[in-house]
Order: C-alpha cells, then sequence, then structure tokens
C-alpha cells in the first residue's frame, strides 16, 4: 500500500513544472519518503512519542519547582503544531495560498469565551459550536477563493484577518474589556500537567488522523490539485469539492487550535486575528516544510521554541570584550535564524529527514546567476 | 463644497504616497516575484538613516537626503545579494515569509544603532508649516511635493520601461527568464538593478511621509504598508500605473469615510474611530476583489497548461 502511494508521490519530482503551485512542495511527506525504511520512522515515531509523554516527569527532575512553568510553555508549541498542520493541509498539500486561518484561530476563542463564560454553556458545548461555525466559516471563504488565486487570494484572506481582528477588537472596547477571559473552564484544564497531557492526545490524534487522511482519496486529491489543477481535472478530481473541503477541513483544525490556545492562556484577545498571527502559521509550515507532516511539528518547534530559549540568554551577553543587549536583538536574532533556515533549507527542515534532497519544482528552479 | 473638496485633496495627497509605496511593490513583484513585505522597513530604515544624518552631524537637509537616496541604492543592492539572490529559486510563499524576517533583521538593526528612534521623535525638514493656497484650499508643502514627486516618479518610470533598452531588458525578464536570458540579458545585473530602484522608491516614499507625519520611529511605515499592499493589489499587481490608481482609490477612499464617518456613533460605538475605517476599508477590499478576482483593471488570467 505504502510502496503505491510513494509512487503516486514520487512523480512529481519527474514533472517539470507545476505553474499553480506557490509552494514548491515536497512531494510525498517526509513520512512517506522514508517507506523503504519504515522501522526507523516506527522507532523514531515511538521514541517521540514516550519522550513527549514522559516530558512532565522529565521537566520535574530538570526544573524542580519550575516544572509546571515550562510545561505550560511547551504545551503552547503542541498547539502551534496545530495550527501549523492546519495550514500546511490548505497551503501545502491543497496549494491554497490562503492567509485567513488566524481568523478562525480567533473566532473560535471568541465564541469559546462568549458561550463558556457570558452565557454559561458547557465547555464542551461551546467547544463543539465554535468548530462548526469554523466550518461553516471556512465553507464561506473557500467558496470565493475558488475564483481567487494566487498573490490576489493571499492578500484578500490577509484583508479578512486584518478585518476579524479589527471587529474583534470593536467587540472588546465597546464590552469595555481588554481581553476576554474564560471565567468557566473545567477543573482538569485548570491543572498545568493534566492540560499538557489533554492537548498532548488532541495533537496526536489528530495528527494520526491527518496522516491517515492523507493517504486516503482525499489526501491524494488535494496533492494531484496541487501538482497539476488541470491534470487532476482531466482525472476526474472535483476541484471545486476537494479545494472546499480543504478550506473546511483547515478551518476545523485552526479553529481547534484557538479553542485550546484560548484555553491554554484562559483568555482570547483580539491579536489572535492579526497580521502577526498569521505571519507566524506561515512561519511554521514554511520553516518545517511545506507539505509535510513533520514539518508541521518542526515548524511549531522553530516559531515555539526559538524565541524561548533566546529569552532565556543572559541580558547582557558578554561575548568577549562585547556586551551584547540581547533583549534588544531578540527580534533580530530570531529574523536572522528564520532566513538562515529559509536559505539553507529552502524546502524546510524535514528536509534534513528526508531520504532524498528536497527538489525544486518551481518554474524557475534551476541554478540561477549571472 | 470647499470642505469636501479640501478632504479629496488630502484624499489625493495619502493615495499617492501609498500609490508610491505601492509602485515599488509591484516593481519587485512582476520582476523577482516576491511579494515584499520588507518594503516598509527598507523605507523606514533609509528615513532613520536621514534623521540621523539631519540631527547628528547636522548636515544641510538637500545633502542629507542625496546620501540617503545613495544609502538607498546601496541597501537595495546589499539586500539582493544577500538575500534575494540565494532564495531567487524559492517558492513565493518562502521569499513572502524571507522577507518578513528581513523586516525584523531590519528593524533590529536600527533600533540597535541609533535607540533614540525607538520612541517617536520629531523629523525636521524645511517644508514645514509652509503651506500653499489654492483658491479656498489649503495644501501644505510637503503634501504638494508628495504630489508632484509620485506623478514624476510614475512618469519617468513609465518611459524608463517602454524606452530605454535597460527599462525593455527588465520587463522582457519579467515576462520570461529563461527567454531574456538566451536573448542574452544579463538577468542577475537586472534582478540588482530592479532592488536597487525599488529601494530607492522606497526611500523617497519614506521621506514624503516623514515629512507629512513629521514624527517618525522605527515602525512608522508599519501601518501604511499593508494598504499600500491593498492598493498595489487593487491596481492589478502587474502594472505600474494600477498601483498608483490602486493607492488613490485607498487613499480617497480613507479620508471620505473619515469625513463621512466623523461625529457618527452607533449605540456606544464611536464610527469616528480610525479602527472602523479600517475595517471598512479592509471590507470594501475583500469584497472588490470576490468581484473583480484580479484587481481593478486585471484581465483574465492566461494559464498555461
Amino acid at each position: 500500500m505504502k510502496r503505491h502511494i510513494l509512487a503516486l508521490g514520487n512523480s512529481r519530482s519527474s514533472s517539470p513544472a507545476s505553474p499553480g503551485s506557490v509552494l514548491g512542495a515536497e512531494s510525498g511527506s517526509a513520512f512517506a519518503a522514508a517507506a523503504g525504511s519504515d522501522w526507523r520512522w516506527l522507532a523514531g515515531l515511538v521514541l517521540l512519542l514516550l519522550t513527549l509523554s514522559g516530558l512532565p516527569f522529565l521537566f520535574e527532575a530538570l526544573f524542580g519547582d519550575g516544572a509546571d512553568f515550562q510545561l505550560h510553555r511547551v504545551t503552547l508549541i503542541l498547539i502551534l503544531a496545530l495550527a501549523a498542520l492546519a495550514q500546511n493541509l490548505l497551503t501545502g498539500y491543497a496549494a491554497q495560498p490562503s492567509l485567513g486561518n488566524a481568523a478562525f484561530f480567533g473566532i473560535s476563542a471568541y465564541l469559546l469565551a462568549w458561550l463558556s463564560s457570558d452565557l454559561q454553556q458547557p465547555y464542551w458545548l461551546a467547544v463543539l459550536v465554535a468548530l462548526v461555525a469554523c466550518a461553516l466559516l471556512g465553507l464561506l471563504v473557500g467558496g470565493p477563493a475558488l475564483s481567487v488565486s494566487g498573490a490576489y487570494l493571499a492578500i484578500a484572506t490577509l484583508g479578512l484577518v486584518v478585518l476579524t481582528g479589527s471587529l474583534l477588537t470593536l467587540w472588546d472596547t465597546s464590552a469595555g474589556r481588554q481581553s476576554y477571559e474564560l471565567t468557566a473552564l473545567p477543573e482538569v484544564l485548570g491543572d498545568d500537567r493534566s492540560l499538557y497531557y489533554c492537548v498532548l492526545a488532541v495533537v496526536v490524534l489528530i495528527f494520526v488522523g491527518a496522516f491517515h487522511l492523507l493517504r486516503s482519496r482525499v489526501g491524494r486529491a488535494w496533492i494531484a490539485l496541487r501538482d497539476s489543477e488541470v491534470a487532476a481535472a482531466a482525472c476526474g478530481v472535483a476541484l471545486t469539492r476537494y479545494k472546499l473541503l480543504a478550506f473546511v477541513v483547515s478551518a476545523v483544525l485552526t479553529g481547534l487550535a484557538g479553542v485550546l490556545y484560548a484555553t491554554w492562556g484562559t483568555t482570547a484577545t483580539a491579536s489572535m486575528s492579526s497580521v502577526e498571527q498569521t505571519i507566524a502559521f506561515l512561519t511554521m509550515i514554511v520553516v518545517g516544510g511545506p507539505g509535510s507532516l513533520l514539518g508541521s511539528l518542526l515548524g511549531a518547534l522553530f516559531v515555539g521554541l526559538v524565541p524561548l530559549l533566546l529569552g532565556e540568554l543572559p541580558d547582557p551577553l558578554a561575548l568577549g570584550p562585547l556586551q551584547l543587549p540581547i533583549a534588544m536583538l531578540t527580534t533580530g536574532i530570531y529574523g536572522v535564524l528564520l532566513l538562515l533556515a529559509l536559505i539553507f533549507f529552502p524546502g524546510g527542515l524535514s528536509a534534513i529527514f528526508a531520504r532524498r534532497p528536497f527538489v525544486h519544482a518551481s518554474e524557475e528552479g534551476e541554478s540561477y546567476g549571472p | 463644497m470647499l470642505a469636501l473638496l479640501q478632504i479629496l485633496l488630502s484624499g489625493l495627497v495619502t493615495g499617492s504616497l501609498y500609490g508610491l509605496l505601492a509602485l515599488g511593490i509591484v516593481l519587485i513583484y512582476r520582476t523577482t516575484g516576491v511579494l515584499n513585505f520588507a518594503y516598509g522597513a527598507l523605507a523606514a530604515t533609509v528615513t532613520c538613516f536621514l534623521y540621523v544624518l539631519l540631527t547628528g552631524p547636522h548636515l544641510p537637509f538637500w545633502q542629507a537626503l542625496l546620501l540617503s537616496l545613495l544609502f538607498a541604492l546601496l541597501l537595495g543592492a546589499v539586500v539582493e545579494r544577500g538575500f534575494a539572490r540565494p532564495l531567487l529559486a524559492a517558492p513565493i510563499l518562502t521569499k513572502a515569509i524571507a522577507t518578513l524576517a528581513l523586516a525584523l533583521v531590519l528593524q533590529t538593526v536600527v533600533q540597535a544603532l541609533w535607540p533614540q528612534l525607538t520612541s517617536p521623535v520629531h523629523f525636521p525638514t524645511p517644508f514645514e508649516g509652509q503651506a500653499l493656497r489654492l483658491g479656498g484650499l489649503y495644501l501644505s508643502l510637503a503634501d504638494g511635493l508628495a504630489l508632484l514627486t509620485t506623478a514624476l516618479l510614475l512618469g519617468l518610470l513609465q518611459l524608463f520601461l517602454q524606452r530605454t533598452r535597460l527599462g525593455i531588458a527588465m520587463r522582457a525578464t519579467a515576462d520570461s527568464l529563461e527567454a531574456a536570458r538566451l536573448m542574452g540579458i544579463p538577468v542577475g545585473l537586472i534582478f540588482l538593478f530592479a532592488w536597487m530602484l525599488a529601494s530607492l522608491l522606497a526611500a523617497i516614499a519614506g521621506v514624503l511621509i516623514a515629512a507629512r507625519q513629521t514624527v517618525i520611529d522605527v515602525q512608522f511605515m508599519d501601518p501604511v504598508l499593508l494598504l499600500a499592499f491593498i492598493g498595489a493589489v487593487l491596481g492589478g499587481l502587474d502594472r505600474l500605473a494600477g498601483a498608483v490608481v490602486g493607492g488613490l482609490v485607498v487613499g480617497l477612499a480613507d479620508n471620505v469615510l473619515a469625513l463621512l464617518l466623523a461625529g457618527h456613533s452607533l449605540g456606544t460605538l464611536d464610527l469616528g474611530d480610525p479602527g472602523i475605517r479600517q475595517t471598512l476599508i479592509f471590507a470594501g477590499f475583500v469584497l472588490l476583489l470576490l468581484l473583480r478576482p484580479r484587481g481593478l483593471f486585471g484581465g483574465a488570467a492566461l494559464r498555461r497548461v
């Protein structure tokens, strides 16, 4: 079975160009690329899962009293991975350069806050309603997106995010609050450690689900329409249906990430739907590797962990005779690291783990220079 | 009536500044395929450099301006060689994210070099406080210069792209890289030149905006950039005149909305709030793009099968 799919995925590198693709996404995810060494991947996966589930105990040994605080910060990375996966399914697999996901991120969080805190509905019902609302909104955004393409779609959806952000801000100011506090959380989710395990369980479940979805008819349709819309349509892939499906799935997953994020921070803020948030989502998939499940994880790790680690540096940092004001330089250092990652791993960090070197499939995909 | 004309005039000025920025955005997008989100940071960096020249060694304004524009050319060249060239073959979203990273780096460098610019400072220009009176209309000198410069630059750029060998080579490169290279066009130099030119445009726009606002800091271009992008997309992302017209539309909408909404309120909501204005502009933009998916003037998309 896997061999079969691999062959399908590989066809990309031999086909010269795909004009519609905005992200020269790597064919066949890093998971699939290693079909020849299945057991190594399985071992890696098991090791990763064991580490993640043992992390609270590891942190306790490492940080002592600060363990819960550190765990709290790691939980955020898992939530980010979920958002990265959502963006990746839409952009890396179905090739829709939509920057609108941050809109769903904020809307679901606000819906959750409104339903659970103000209307006193049960938390789980509120989550469900938020996700359904995101699905409908995804359909609503996806419909017009079929006629707008490329850079136009990107900027239009970015406009949608800014629009959502300012609407949420308006809601906040007219209700006279800074941000929307979540007051009625279930007890389980209030504790750092159980929150971590809950988020971990959700993330693992979703990633496994996505792994299988991508190997189903749906995933193959997405990859086919990414590689060539014309060819996909000619082969009988219903473009409209699968593009819409990509928007809906992505919206729901982003909504889920938004709900978890609000729960994590016990507050929903309008900045969840902002250009910065969109940038974070995009950065994750571009750095991690578009069209790769592993890439979503690595991207979230980069975006979540690098600023954390930079924040841990002493300030000012003495480098020989130089006194570096680290606090001021953090953003810049992050920018430099990001640039380096993009320049040296144009196909994403997941290429490190891929068996084959990354092959550019974009139109201008060969060596340049005078 | 006069009030409306005044508003339209000021909208024209705002719009021409957006248009000027959009011009550079379109230039880069067309020639090198980069959605340049670092454009605001480029403009801000050069403007901050000018500010430092003006306040540090107290150079005369025009001399300092000349030096800053030279610096802009240099900056454009450095950015192209150090950053755009290695990423030339990368997919478009990767390049867009890379420009964002570049913007972060530029802002940090400016902050580290000149810490006084982290908070708003007064930007001195010789035109401050001077104004033209046209009939009953009032036009500050900085605004007049902005209008004039945009018109002049658009005209020059059009002439350059239509009539000169270099301009035609640039258009050929934008059209088809392979063909251009086969015709013996040094595409590497063309890319370098496009970035330098765009950086120069950014610098001019930055200085004009700073002269208009009279107050700058490291991030003073950020709120402007997104609106300039909207202008560029409305204009179709592929024609220079379209970019300027798109910018003008955004600027006019901004000012007319300000006039219409001022003093009104909806329940507890003050409609004169700039946030509402921005919301409306974005809503209008999204709607407009739905009706005309390739901008106001964009034709049907041609797709190679």
